[in-house]
């Protein structure tokens, strides 16, 4: 290993940072790497990104339950940025039950990892689709669903919790799969 | 995870690595493979690459014939 640590800008990791998710170098997290608890990670980031995305349901729950003064607006925004971050928490964890090999430059896996990896990217290709298809449906619907208005949410937060999910599927796929990471 | 789900291949690699007294991480630092992937292997829910099935010859000088087979061989067979 070479004492330059090389950065991969495509894929947004370092060679150190991938190198030490890949060993067992942070022992501290080897309690999130039993298939169980990665499991319980996945449904923890669903729920987040399925939580952000309802963000963009607050015109109407403005217009249903009369949400007009600065306090509840307020509150709206204070939990809609904690669900956020909490779902990049969520996140973060299941990058490190991973071993980050959904993020990681071929050279530093091996050929199983590599072969793991590229079936995970196949699968959250074809969930990516059925995403894209709903946000589709959405883009006719919202307009009846009182989605999508300029006064309020734009539809930010779902376009929010689409990175999110567009980011974390591979690794979603890879933390339910797999019998040991 | 098998090459060909329908052939499985079958092979020898924890009985010769554990009577040759390597753990999995001392077998895997050897042929530049992740432990994981050698425990994977010694299950059989793998099937290694050529230049992998050679290496791992090497590493516990053994022919590849000997270690792979697609025909289940009995334990101690060595």
């Amino acid at each position: 290993m070479s004492k330059k640590n090389k950065i991969y800008w495509s894929l947004g990791v370092t060679e150190k940072g991938t190198r030490a998710l890949l060993t067992d170098e942070n022992s501290k997290f080897k309690w999130l790497r039993s298939q169980r608890n990665r499991r319980v990670l996945v449904v923890l980031n669903l729920i987040g990104i399925v939580l952000v995305s309802l963000g963009s349901y607050y015109p109407v729950l403005k217009t249903n339950f009369n949400l007009n003064t600065e306090t509840e607006i307020l509150i709206y925004s204070v939990t809609a940025i904690f669900v956020i971050f909490l779902t990049l928490g969520a996140y973060s964890f299941l990058r490190v039950a991973v071993r980050g090999i959904a993020d990681a430059p071929d050279e530093l896996l091996d050929e199983r990892q590599i072969q793991v990896r590229d079936s995970s990217f196949r699968y959250a290709y074809l969930a990516m689709g059925y995403i894209v298809l709903g946000l589709l449906l959405l883009m006719f619907f919202g307009p009846e669903l009182q989605m999508f208005q300029p006064e309020g949410n734009d539809g930010s937060y779902l376009a929010i919790a689409t990175m999110f999910a567009f980011a974390s599927a591979p690794s979603l796929i890879l933390a339910w799969r797999e019998r040991d990471i | 995870m098998s090459r060909n789900s329908e052939e499985p291949v079958f092979n020898q690699i924890e009985q010769i690595r554990t009577a040759q007294g390597l753990s999995r991480q001392e077998l895997a630092d050897l042929v530049g493979v992740h432990y994981q992937t050698i425990g994977y292997l010694e299950r059989g829910e793998y099937s290694p690459s050529l230049v992998l099935a050679l290496r791992i010859s090497k590493a516990l000088n053994k022919e590849v014939s000997e270690l792979f087979s697609l025909t289940e061989q009995k334990k101690g067979k060595k």
